[in-house]
């Protein structure tokens, strides 16, 4: 009897699963007043990314890989590391990189336990000079063009000029806006075909100079300068357009299974025997990335040559759009 | 001696408290003083006499109770509100959010009053916890379809708006009996967002910016040097810049129209042609149940051209009339003024510019020739959005994708309107300007380095003159 009993259970409870397992997942309108205690999504989490960045490996430094440890703000990319102030901090992370190449590398400001009388904030920001929307080919070009276009709610207070910073030449640029009382000075510098640059606001000139001046203790590649950072020595050299005319011998384009219409810009690492190496996705959906990566085991280029030995090098190229032409020159530049 | 001693203690701590509490900025509230300063048509709508029976007939409908059978049929069976302008009505038709005791007096959010108000049965359902008679109107959507244990799977994205409602239990029902959604287990598990109405006031205007106009003023805005730098949401149909909705995500009034009497009335229409099932229902079920299903008895689409009627406004379908009824809504009028004064008003304009909020929230577009009417053409619209999608960071965060938006990417809300609304951010999470802004800093957001130059360099004072201009609007 008990083993009839023992075979109903187990029949039952068969039934019950498969019942279950026919019905499906259940709706959104389902009853769950049986399950006493489901798990709980994290809250203040961003899980459905859209286009968001990825690499094809997690080993290469991407230039939104820096942190601040111990008051260092370091970044592998880069290669520069910047000590921030005693009582200064990162309190909020930045957005992910645009498809228009810019980066939020990190926001300064100061800690709570700061005691000084004077606040302000310091923004480390990169523009890819690959994907830039302004006509610019290089950092000094992208300041020069900021101050032609500075609108009218500020005045300027120093023209572009190049300054020495921790051994390396960054152009300077100051303007403020007299209705906010509020000053924000510019240092920007060219490294891997990027715009680095710090961006200081503050009410307060003094605390500002106080900023640049540590800015001395900060280390910075060889390469770094206003027109000159372009890559090579330990790092590959960087071109732009590179991936393109003859310098390409097989190429399949990527097919999207979904069109969004949105840019795709994507940076690569040549190898010396013309394959692609390494895939930075600025922004991608998972399945654009997924079809471009793909596409690219495909590619051969020819190999960069430097003093007639082939070189590794960094290029990039936009998908999903064509880029967005510049559209008007900066006149009055300052060179280097 | 020890009186002497008190007093003055006293008296040093008023002198220093005072100017702090004399200066400590604060949000005047909605503007009360001017009158309703939106809701409308534009002045050449008002010339022409066709234009204006049509608009008036928009406005109509849109005011209109929709029931599940009778003349105004096609109510349900899942909906959120039964009439456009219940929700969208603070502080005029085509507006948002309404309450009590807040200028103009709308009323209270209409949603906690369906059961009152016979529009629901109290038999078959109830109000949600999150829906309130001083609280916004919201939508519910879960981000995420649930496994068979109750909780949320995060490789199951949803997304899909959870009508908060159904028509069980009405007379007019017949035995159509539906469950609400499981709010209750959304809610324990945070797999729950919300969204409120977005005011209508100038939407012809913003359909008619060309695309080259947007385009020229994103570059414009490129290295600002606050760390914004936005995109676009995109149909994925023709490729073009969409811009209606919190995400950008409709590309034209008629559309947008089309999917919320749909969507939130559960009225089938020309551009949207069944009932509508819950995301569950539909992508992992099998639809609504057959008793629920044409339940106005007119076949579908409930909502159509009437081939009968004797003018351009009978003929026209609701949602042509919604359409229409937008097109020609005139932006909110500002004031220059209210509150605070003119001077602190102006002063918080150039600050506002001046500290990078001008960067997404552009005060200004021109408009392409339009064939409507003179009123959306060549025309000027104060706007105070870039109509960019923008990252905001884990803070506001709702995990929904719409088209090419992600989790945490809106559009930049159009701020014209502002003086006299009531909610604030896609959820209605705040009621106060400076929850609003304080919202914008965040993990991950763009905007972090512009509040935080709101919130640690400008002196209150400043603050305060930013505060009456965005009440000004």
């Amino acid at each position: 009897m008990r083993i009839y009993f023992s075979r109903f259970l187990v029949l039952l409870g068969l039934s019950i699963s498969i019942l279950a397992w026919a019905q499906g997942a259940p709706q959104s309108g389902g009853d769950f007043s049986n399950n006493s205690q489901p798990k709980k999504l994290p809250t203040e989490t961003i899980l459905v990314k859209g286009a968001w960045w990825s690499a094809s490996d997690s080993v290469t430094p991407l230039p939104e890989g820096g942190l601040v440890t111990n008051n260092i703000y370091s970044n592998p990319y880069f290669r520069l590391t910047y000590g921030l102030s005693p009582d200064w901090t990162e309190k909020y992370s930045g957005p992910p990189p645009s498809d228009s190449g810019y980066y939020v590398l990190a926001q300064i400001r100061p800690a709570d336990t700061f005691k000084g009388t004077s606040r302000g904030s310091i923004l480390i920001a990169a523009q890819d000079l690959f994907f830039t929307l302004t006509p610019a080919g290089n950092a000094l070009e992208l300041i020069n063009y900021n101050k032609e276009s500075l609108n009218a709610d500020y005045k300027m207070e120093q023209p572009p000029t190049v300054v020495r910073i921790a051994d390396h030449s960054f152009v300077r640029f100051d303007y403020g806006s007299p209705v906010a009382e509020l000053h924000w000075h510019v240092l920007a510098t060219q490294i891997r075909c990027h715009m680095v640059q710090f961006v200081f606001t503050s009410r307060d000139t003094k605390l500002i100079e106080s900023l640049i001046q540590e800015m001395n203790k900060m280390t910075l590649p060889d390469e770094a300068g206003p027109i000159s950072g372009r890559g090579g020595g330990d790092v590959p050299v960087c071109i732009k357009d590179y991936a393109s005319g003859e310098n390409v011998i097989e190429r399949v384009d990527p097919v999207f299974a979904e069109r969004r219409f949105n840019p795709v810009p994507v940076r690569i690492i040549i190898d010396k025997e013309g394959k692609v190496k390494h895939i930075h996705f600025l922004s991608a959906f998972p399945d654009q990335a997924k079809a471009i990566s793909d596409a690219f085991t495909q590619w051969r280029f020819k190999p960069y040559l430097r003093g007639g030995k082939p070189v590794e090098v960094e290029t990039g190229i936009m998908f999903g759009r064509a880029p967005r032409p510049m559209t008007s020159v900066a006149t009055g530049a300052v060179s280097e | 001696m020890k009186t002497i001693k008190l007093a003055s203690v006293l008296a040093c701590l008023v002198a220093l408290l005072f100017p702090a509490i004399a200066f400590a900025q604060s949000d005047p509230g909605v503007r009360s003083n001017t009158g309703v300063n939106a809701g409308q048509p534009f002045a050449s709508v008002t010339a022409n006499a066709n234009d204006l029976a049509f608009f008036q007939t928009g406005l109509a409908q849109f005011n209109e109770h929709q029931t599940v059978t009778g003349d105004n049929s096609g109510l349900g069976p899942r909906f959120n509100l039964d009439t456009c302008g219940g929700c969208h009505s603070q502080p005029a038709p085509g507006g948002t959010s309404p309450a009590s005791g807040i200028f103009p007096n709308v009323g209270p959010n209409p949603q906690s009053q369906v059961i009152a108000n016979g529009v629901v049965s109290g038999s078959t359902n109830t109000i949600p916890s999150f829906i309130a008679a001083n609280g916004p109107v919201r939508e519910a959507r879960f981000p995420f379809f649930f496994n068979s244990n109750g909780s949320p799977n995060t490789n199951a994205p949803n997304g899909g708006v959870e009508d908060l409602f159904t028509v069980s239990g009405r007379s007019d029902a017949g035995s159509c009996s539906l469950q609400q959604p499981s709010f209750a287990v959304a809610q324990s598990t945070n797999n729950i967002i919300f969204r409120i109405p977005t005011p209508t006031f100038g939407t012809g205007l913003m359909a008619n910016i060309d695309d080259s106009t947007l385009l020229a003023n994103h570059a414009a805005q490129a290295n600002n040097g606050v760390g914004i730098s936005g995109t676009f949401n995109h149909n994925g149909n023709d490729g073009t810049i969409s811009r209606f909705g919190w995400k950008a995500q409709n590309k034209s009034l008629m559309i947008f129209a089309g999917e919320a009497y749909n969507v939130e009335m559960g009225i089938s229409n020309e551009l949207f042609t069944q009932d509508r099932p819950l995301p569950g229902e539909d992508q992992l079920g099998s639809g609504l149940p057959a008793n629920c299903l044409n339940l106005a008895g007119t076949g579908y689409p409930e909502d159509i051209t009437h081939s009968n009627g004797t003018n351009a406004s009978t003929v026209t379908s609701d949602v042509g009339l919604f359409n229409v009824f937008m097109q020609f809504l005139d932006q909110p009028t500002p004031s220059t003024t209210s509150p605070g004064g003119a001077t602190s008003i102006a002063n918080g304009r150039r600050l506002f510019s001046a500290i990078g909020c001008a960067i997404c929230h552009t005060p200004s577009l021109t408009t392409q020739p339009s064939k409507l009417t003179a009123g959306l053409g060549n025309a000027t619209a104060n706007l105070f959005s870039d109509i960019e999608i923008h990252h905001m960071g884990a803070t506001l965060a709702d995990n929904v994708s719409q088209g090419g938006a992600g989790g945490d990417q809106f559009r930049t809300a159009p701020l014209w309107g502002l003086g006299q609304r009531i909610f604030f951010l896609h959820d209605g999470r705040c009621s106060n300007l400076l929850c609003a802004i304080e919202a914008h800093e965040s993990n991950g957001g763009e905007a972090t380095t512009v509040e935080a130059i709101f919130d640690q360099n400008l002196t209150p004072s400043q603050q305060q003159d930013i505060l009456n201009f965005l009440r000004s609007l």
